[in-house]
């Protein structure tokens, strides 16, 4: 055999196909969770009377949120979301954007945010694949700047939730699945994609891209991805004093130095 | 023919000093009685009936260690070549940056006190004696993994742990883009990249150990306080093709080319250079025998290798590499130098040759060389199949000076079981280059060409060097570069003992199941009186072949 192995002309990068960076919300990019949005939503609707009756609900259904919790991620969606039920459409909305204002936006990994960016900038479309709401997931991604969201929609009937979850349920298989979509639908190929996720529950979204990457992961996804050689990588809640300011003359001059070189 | 074994025994440290001539006898032809030779084999040792001929070249034994290195560090900062005295160069309201090299030397890590911990207690006693406050320690890492906490305090000791840490100490960041400074350009239009805090201080001392005559002098510097923007301009496969070797600065396009980045950074800085030298004492006590000619095996000898090859075998994978990786060696210091950069490191190199060089005649057609559990990228951590080719091809065929032990055409084979295994903290990028970019071509400069410039920008492998521990994206790729040599001068590389044959064909290798087998394969093609070269490791050796 020999020393060398010459790259064929098909192979190699294809510097002009398009590619995506897929990231999960709650555990990736901020340091929240689900059942806190959930909370913050329902202690915030109505008189004091209605949150109360709507925090008992909640309340009632923590037994078997710790069942699914263990079991399955799409049937905890499920039954979270049946917290909701006859709650307003445009109060959700209206909701969703204080949430997001108030809170999320506070509790962002400032790195993750660096990453989402430095991504964005060497050519991955950044794309949000959360089991968060649809009325939490939209108002970041504008904020982000993030064109494409995909989260979880509440069936509204009579401009009231009904409890229920539209398909597809953004968890497990099917995060994948519409991962599969969307790229089929934009002529993107998902082994050229990047994907950033916390959770055991997320092993089929990040096993169907070429880059998958554990962010701060539960015990179950480290060990996945030790042994299936994955990145892993922690983001924290602290400052990013130690990164360059993006408008210094040395930075710009690096990055002219490193396309001169490229070149 | 075989030699005389009984001149091994007569070689003593003190003729070492004097009589080059002497290390001829290092070089043993194999006879039909001798006995097998220990191979480094991973997590292992082979022990392998070698066939007759086969010229074996046995490192020299150490030389004598410093009876009293911290007197010998405290005169070389007072006796400085081609400088003032430490001493003489301070005043209170100055600025000083202390590097250091990171843990890619010495290897295996060193008994406490690391060398660095020497020399550092009394640079830091001269300093606060001199009234110096705006001190900063870097670790000297360049694109190397951050070491850890616990990894800087056992090289750098309690004193300036305590004292430094983490503010005043850190390891250096090559992606903190508002921490580097540019110096300017060399004749050849390299750009020369530099630690800002470094390049503003009034004094950069810096406080090196020379494994190897690659180590040391203007590389330190340029190339351990220095981004990719610099590194580049040598880290490529075309300067590296054109180094022959490694471990001869004067024929190396590498070292001519950070020879040059490192004149303009001495332009422009005051650096005070500190290099060390270490002899051969790798393995001491009870793994003694690892240094020997096996022919003067004794029966004791037998027992420990019995013994020791039984503990390994007995042990699971995940113990063997912990309790491998955590020897430490019993290295003693053989010199120490202080002053200008060129004058040190001058004094430096002759004492490493002098400690490592074995006169060989001619070149052979195989090269056998067997790949330990570490290198200078797996320290605490997994040898990967990127880190056995740069091992293998980079640093071991590269142990020469004059030619190459293996004749152009020859074959090389590496022992080493060649798994598909990775560290994800460690190696990231690794994982993608070997899976990705070697699955498509093993030619350095397509890779370059193809790949680099995706790697060197990854937002995820740049997190994951800042703010963890891995090896910066770009790492693998030098240390593809680094085989470029050997891949240009050899035929074929064969694998032996490989478990996994599809690891070997993504290097571009063939592969053997044993030793024996690989043998044959290379006669095959080489013919029956094709000659064989088995460069003995354990320590190390540099072969000046004439």
């Amino acid at each position: 055999m020999s020393v060398y192995r010459k790259l064929s002309p098909r192979n190699g990068r294809h510097a002009h196909s398009r590619r995506a960076a897929f990231y999960d919300l709650d555990g990736t990019l901020v340091n929240l969770n689900l059942i806190h949005m959930t909370l913050f939503i329902l202690a915030n609707l109505g008189e004091w009377s209605g949150r109360v009756s709507y925090l008992l609900g909640f309340a009632a259904r923590v037994p078997r949120l710790y069942l699914a919790e263990r079991d399955d991620r799409r049937k905890l969606n499920t039954i979270l979301f049946e917290s909701f039920k006859g709650v307003s459409h445009d109060r959700l909305l209206e909701l969703g954007e204080e949430y997001c204002d108030r809170i999320l936006l506070k509790h962002l990994f400032p790195r993750a945010i660096e990453m989402l960016e430095a991504n964005r900038e060497a050519g991955l479309e950044p794309v949000l694949v959360t089991g968060s709401p649809d009325f939490v997931a939209e108002p970041l991604a504008r904020h982000l700047g993030v064109a494409d969201c995909a989260g979880n929609r509440l069936v509204i009937s009579r401009g009231r939730a009904t409890g229920r979850l539209a398909e597809p349920v953004m968890a497990g298989e099917d995060k994948a699945l519409w991962c599969e979509r969307y790229a089929a639908e934009r002529g993107i190929d998902l082994a050229e994609c990047w994907g950033y996720a916390d959770s055991n529950y997320d092993m089929p979204f990040l096993a169907s891209l070429g880059h998958p990457v554990a962010v701060n992961p539960d015990r179950k996804l480290k060990a996945a991805a030790m042994s299936r050689h994955w990145p892993i990588i922690e983001f924290e809640m602290q400052s990013t004093a130690d990164a360059a300011p993006s408008g210094d003359e040395r930075v710009q001059e690096i990055e002219r130095s490193e396309s001169d070189g490229a070149s | 023919m075989a030699r005389p074994e009984s001149k091994i025994k007569e070689l003593k440290p003190a003729d070492l000093r004097h009589e080059v001539g002497a290390r001829r006898d290092l070089v043993v032809t194999l006879n039909r009685r001798s006995e097998r030779r220990l191979i480094a084999y991973g997590d292992d040792f082979l022990f392998e009936k070698l066939p007759v001929g086969t010229r074996v070249i046995y490192p020299p034994p150490p030389l004598e260690a410093l009876p009293d290195p911290d007197q010998a560090i405290r005169y070389a900062l007072l006796r400085p070549e081609n400088a003032d005295p430490l001493f003489a160069q301070l005043n209170p309201n100055m600025r000083v940056t202390v590097a250091i090299d990171d843990i890619s030397l010495p290897l295996p890590p060193m008994r406490r006190p690391d060398i660095r911990e020497r020399i550092l207690n009394q640079v830091l006693q001269t300093l606060a004696d001199y009234g110096v406050d705006d001190v900063h320690l870097i670790i000297a890492t360049s694109l190397h993994r951050r070491m850890t906490e616990a990894e800087i305090r056992r090289a750098v000791g309690e004193r300036a742990y305590k004292q430094f840490w983490p503010d005043r100490l850190y390891n250096f960041d090559a992606e903190n883009r508002a921490e580097l400074a540019m110096l300017g350009k060399t004749d050849h239009g390299e750009e020369v990249w530099l630690s800002k805090r470094a390049v503003e201080s009034d004094l950069l001392i810096y406080v090196n150990i020379n494994l190897v005559p690659m180590d040391g002098g203007h590389k330190s510097v340029a190339v351990g306080l220095a981004p990719y923007q610099s590194l580049r301009h040598h880290h490529n496969a075309a300067t590296l093709r054109d180094s022959h070797s490694y471990m001869d600065p004067t024929r190396s396009a590498l070292h001519r080319s950070s020879d040059r980045m490192g004149k303009i950074v001495n332009d422009n800085v005051n650096v005070f250079t500190v290099e060390t030298a270490v002899n051969t004492r790798m393995y001491g006590g009870m793994l003694d025998f690892l240094h020997k000619n096996e022919d003067r095996f004794t029966d004791w000898d037998r027992t420990r290798l019995s013994g020791f090859k039984w503990t390994l075998r007995n042990l699971s994978d995940d113990l063997r590499r912990k309790a491998l990786q955590n020897y430490s060696s019993p290295y003693g210091m053989t010199g120490v130098w202080a002053g200008e950069t060129e004058a040190v490191h001058q004094k430096a190199l002759a004492k490493v040759f002098q400690q490592y060089a074995v006169p060989v005649k001619g070149q052979s057609d195989i090269l056998i060389v067997g790949v330990p559990f570490i290198c200078p990228y797996n320290v605490n951590s997994i040898m990967n199949p990127i880190l056995v080719q740069c091992t293998g091809l980079g640093y071991l065929f590269n142990m020469y000076r004059g030619k190459p032990l293996v004749r152009p055409g020859g074959t090389v084979i590496v022992c080493h079981p060649l798994r598909d295994e990775f560290h994800p903290e460690h190696h990231p990028s690794y994982i993608e280059f070997f899976h990705r970019c070697l699955a498509e071509t093993t030619d350095a400069i397509e890779l370059e060409r193809a790949f680099e410039h995706e790697f060197v920008r990854n937002p995820t492998y740049i997190h994951m060097y800042r703010y963890g521990h891995a090896y910066h994206g770009v790492h693998p790729f030098y240390m593809w570069y680094w085989g470029e040599p050997a891949r240009q001068h050899v035929g074929r590389v064969i694998a032996a003992g490989c478990e996994e044959p599809e690891v070997a064909a993504r290097l571009g290798w063939d592969s053997a199941d044993t030793l024996d087998q690989a043998i044959a394969m290379a006669t095959s093609d080489l013919g029956r009186s094709a000659t064989i070269t088995y460069l003995h490791l354990p320590p190390i050796v540099i072969a000046d072949v004439e």
